[in-house]
């Protein structure tokens, strides 16, 4: 079974590319800071710790594993939808007289903040799987 | 081994910022440049204007300094009768640069400049922390 068919792993996962595609998005904003005309983008959406927390609730701990059908009377599995994300403009809270929306402070401020999450979530991922490395060890080793 | 896009776009945004930087340097080099000639005009400001790109290669985008606009304002008229390009009323014309305004811009220029710098240091780190987990 691969470790994306638990909820938790496959959460810190979208969570680690969701920061990671931010970080994309905040490095073009700072790049054109100058730029005339520029609005800066951001995403929304990527709720991962809410659909984390809806699942520890349908199944509690790391999670229920999505079981798979392998015929046509079994009970499918309640539905586990990955959090989406998108990318849409988002001015910070100067626009200069040349149309560019950018105040590069803001958008250092975002980028730490991404980055802290995504350390946040590669941290989790590499506890959760020497979790899962002390629980698979032989006993008495 | 393919360039990361975010260390692309920090880097394309840390030349901008030089080139923008180097047209500030060339305006306080010239900024009391007069005419060789009475007729002539002096050295006219330049202004740094900058344009996202897209690197048709290889898909990569960035910004970069599209060109360097003259600032169309007056020159400077000084009273200085004695010179030789004094006009009839005794006027000299002076380029349209003002020091304070370039160090003022200096000073954003750089500011920009270290926060791509930054953004290449963030982006760095992230792959670093992620490449630790193969640690174990």
């Amino acid at each position: 079974m691969p470790l994306d068919g638990l909820p938790l792993f496959s959460a810190l996962k979208g969570a680690m590319g969701f920061n990671g595609a931010r970080v994309e998005v905040i490095a073009r904003n700072i790049a054109n800071a100058d730029t005339p005309g520029y609005v800066p983008n951001d995403l929304s959406g990527g709720r991962f710790a809410e659909a984390l927390q809806a699942q520890a609730r349908m199944g509690g701990g790391l999670g229920a594993a999505q079981p798979t059908r392998t015929h046509r009377s079994h009970l499918a599995g309640p539905a586990i939808e990955a959090p989406t994300w998108e990318e849409s403009a988002a001015p910070d809270s100067e626009t200069t007289l040349d149309g560019n929306a950018v105040v590069v402070e803001e958008q250092v401020a975002r980028m730490t903040q991404t980055r802290m999450a995504y350390e946040a979530a590669a941290g989790l991922y590499q506890k959760s799987l020497a979790m899962i490395r002390l629980a698979a060890k032989p006993p008495g080793r | 081994m393919s360039t990361d896009p975010v260390m692309h776009i920090a880097s394309s945004g840390m030349r901008a910022q030089s080139a923008r930087i180097r047209i500030i340097a060339e305006n306080v080099a010239n900024a009391n440049s007069t005419a060789k000639t009475p007729e002539e005009d002096p050295y006219r400001r330049k202004v740094a204007v900058f344009e996202t790109e897209l690197d048709r290669a290889t898909g990569l985008e960035g910004v970069r300094m599209a060109k360097a606009v003259e600032d169309r304002s007056d020159f400077n008229l000084r009273y200085q009768p004695g010179h030789p390009n004094a006009d009839g009323r005794g006027y000299v014309k002076y380029p349209n640069v003002s020091t304070l305004i370039e160090m003022t811009d200096m000073r954003a220029a750089q500011r920009s400049y270290q926060a791509n710098i930054s953004v290449f240091e963030t982006q760095r780190a992230l792959i670093s922390r992620t490449l630790q987990m193969l640690r174990g």
